[in-house]
This record gives C-alpha cells, sequence and structure tokens, in this order.
C-alpha cells in the first residue's frame, strides 16, 4: 500500500473521530513540521507552539479536509499561513536572531539530530560543519517569500506542484522564487568556498576557493 | 554572455533535470571554462548542504500537548445539517415570497380588467408581460426634485 493510500486511510478514520490515527497522522509528520516551522520562525518556542497550532488547526479542520490535496500538502500550508501569521506579529515587535545560535531552556547550546543516512556523509566533516551555518544563516536572511520556497522545495524536497497548492500560487511563480533564493544561498557559499566574500570566480578568490574544494 | 546561459542550467544540471543534449552542451562547455566548473562546485555544495541540514526532533511531549489542547477547545465542529438547511433555503424562500408579493402587486394594479386575463395561462403570462413592458417604470424627476436635492446630472 502507498504512502498516499495509508494516509487517505487514515484520515478516514480520524475523520470518523479515531483519535488513535489523529494521533498517527501527528507521529508521521511531527519532526518534519516541527523543522519546518523552526527555520521559518528561527526560534524553538515559538516553533513548538506553532506546530501544536498546526495540528489543532489540523484536527478542528479535519471535517471540511476533502483529500482533493494530499494530507502533507494541506499540513504544510496550515503551517505555512501560521507562520505567516507568527512573523507579520513578530515583525512589528523585535528583530529575529538565528536559531542556530540558541541555547535550550537548561542553558545548553541546541543539539542538532542529523540524517541517518546509509552511506557515509560526505558532508559531515568540520568544513561542512561550518557550511551548513553559513547555509542556515543565509535562509535566515530571506524575505519569508524565498524562504518559504526553498525550505519546501530544497529542505523539505515537496515538488513544484505540491508547492504551487500549498501556496496556491502558479508554477511558475514558485519556480522564480525558488531560482531568486537559491541565488541568493548561492552567494553565500560561494563568498564562503572563496573565503573571499563577493566576488566568486575572481581570480585571487579561486586560489582560496579551489582549497576548499579539494577539501570538500 | 555565454557562461550566463549555462550558468543559468547549473542547479537543473545537479538535479538531473536537464535534456540530454543540454547536459551535453553545458558538460562541453564546463570542460573549457574554469569559471562554471567553480560555479557548479557552488552549486553541488549549495544543493547538497541544503539537502543535509541537521534536523531535530519533534518535541517529546508535542503530540500529548496536542491532545491537551484539544482537550479543552469545543467538540469538533460537525456539520449542522439543520441549520445549513435553514441558511440555504433562507434566500430562496425569501426571494420567492418577494416575488410572489410582486406579481400580485402588479397583477392587481396593472392588469386593465380581470375579464381581459385569458384562460390559458401562458396567455395570461404573455399579456401581463406585455402591460409590464408598457408600464412607465421610470418617470424622469420633476424639476422640483434636481431643486429639493440640488442633484444635478
Amino acid at each position: 500500500m502507498d504512502t498516499l493510500s495509508v494516509e487517505a486511510r487514515l484520515v478516514e478514520r480520524a475523520k470518523a473521530q479515531d483519535e488513535t490515527a489523529f494521533e498517527q497522522i501527528m507521529n508521521l509528520y511531527a519532526d518534519r513540521l516541527y523543522n519546518y516551522i523552526l527555520r521559518m520562525v528561527d526560534n524553538a518556542a515559538d516553533a513548538e507552539d506553532l506546530v501544536q497550532e498546526t495540528f489543532l488547526r489540523a484536527y478542528q479542520g479535519l471535517p471540511t479536509f476533502d483529500g482533493r490535496a494530499s494530507l502533507s500538502t494541506w499540513l504544510y500550508r496550515i503551517a505555512t499561513n501560521l507562520c505567516i501569521d507568527h512573523q507579520r506579529r513578530r515583525a512589528r515587535r523585535v528583530p529575529t536572531v538565528s536559531y542556530a545560535l540558541q541555547e535550550d531552556e537548561d542553558g545548553e547550546p541546541v543539539e542538532w539530530e542529523f540524517p541517518d543516512l546509509q552511506t557515509p556523509n560526505p558532508l559531515d566533516t568540520v568544513l561542512n560543519r561550518e557550511l551548513e551555518t553559513v547555509v542556515e544563516e543565509a535562509i535566515g536572511n530571506l524575505s519569508p517569500k524565498l524562504k518559504t520556497v526553498l525550505l519546501l522545495y530544497d529542505v523539505e524536497e515537496l515538488s513544484y506542484e505540491e508547492i504551487a497548492r500549498v501556496l496556491n500560487i502558479p508554477i511558475g511563480t514558485v519556480k522564480s522564487r525558488l531560482n531568486h533564493a537559491r541565488t541568493q544561498i548561492q552567494r553565500h557559499v560561494a563568498a564562503y568556498l572563496n573565503d573571499a566574500p563577493k566576488h566568486a570566480g575572481t581570480p585571487s578568490a579561486s586560489e582560496g576557493m579551489d582549497d576548499a574544494m579539494r577539501a570538500f | 554572455m555565454r557562461c550566463e546561459r549555462f550558468e543559468r542550467q547549473l542547479w537543473a544540471y545537479v538535479e538531473g533535470q536537464l535534456l540530454l543534449g543540454q547536459a551535453q552542451a553545458l558538460e562541453a562547455h564546463l570542460q573549457a571554462c574554469p569559471h562554471c566548473q567553480r560555479q557548479l562546485e557552488v552549486v553541488r555544495a549549495t544543493y547538497h548542504a541544503l539537502r543535509a541540514l541537521p534536523r531535530r526532533r519533534a518535541p517529546e511531549n508535542l503530540t500529548a500537548q496536542v491532545r491537551r489542547r484539544i482537550a479543552k477547545t469545543p467538540a469538533r465542529p460537525t456539520r449542522d445539517w439543520a441549520r445549513v438547511w435553514r441558511r440555504v433555503a433562507l434566500a430562496p424562500a425569501l426571494g420567492l415570497l418577494a416575488a410572489a408579493a410582486w406579481w400580485g402587486w402588479h397583477a392587481q394594479h396593472l392588469a386593465p380588467s380581470p375579464n381581459t386575463v385569458a384562460a390559458d395561462p401562458t396567455e395570461s403570462f404573455v399579456e401581463l408581460h406585455e402591460q409590464l413592458e408598457l408600464a412607465d417604470w421610470s418617470p424622469s424627476p420633476t424639476p422640483s426634485y434636481f431643486i429639493s436635492t440640488g442633484y444635478t446630472r
């Protein structure tokens, strides 16, 4: 049975007030939504609250969920709308900091879980931890519109069609925003790899770049 | 100029989305262009870094918290069909009422006499329609109207 039909059955059961089915839906999507929201809002406490709110809204909206969109599209749409509302409210309050630098409630640096890949992760080196930090910071600097599309496509790995449905925008707009977002991220990565910000590909920068590439 | 065209294709190339001919043209260009080679490495590094970003586990008590919040909120709204039906039925019912009142009023005031109404209901409707067409529905405002309201055309 494929993922879609498993999910469709779960949704049907949840609609019929089967609480264990809704629990399973939460377990299926908790990590994905939490990571997505965390990168959207840059704050662990807010992310936790928003992921709870996402599930609460999903639960309340189940009777009207007709299955035309997939469950994941629907949940990402709820989460995205909540994040955008949250950012609008927060934009009127305080400046943001990158969650990569945050500490948990005990004052300890946050612990990250790395994907458990079957093959050794070629990025799992000191150099690549730095690269991750560069990328995280670059993501944090994107505008909400660009960040949403980049996270959904390149991090959460949704398709263009799914993102278009999540955001209710044409596929062409998804591609165009993704292109802009990637260009910005790429500029930060190029600057990091070149070890000489701004002018990727200049003769002086390219030597540092070559060293970094060899290490990579 | 030539590089710009190829640089735009680098992400699609890394994702394996280029057509065979496009990929071959790009590869031929890459062999001769150190600048685009470096750009390709940047794109490749960015692409993989994005997909390998560390992921945190959702807080352990997340589902319990959601359950608690669900329990606090009123019962899940189910569709109250009686209420929906009342809403749906109200508009046409009011419309019908208005139409009946309108028809009744005009039939009384505009029909020349009950004798002229034909026995065939179709004919009576045609007659009524003609009478309504001929009726003077929008008399021009009298000069006093313009004066009293200050309205000017």
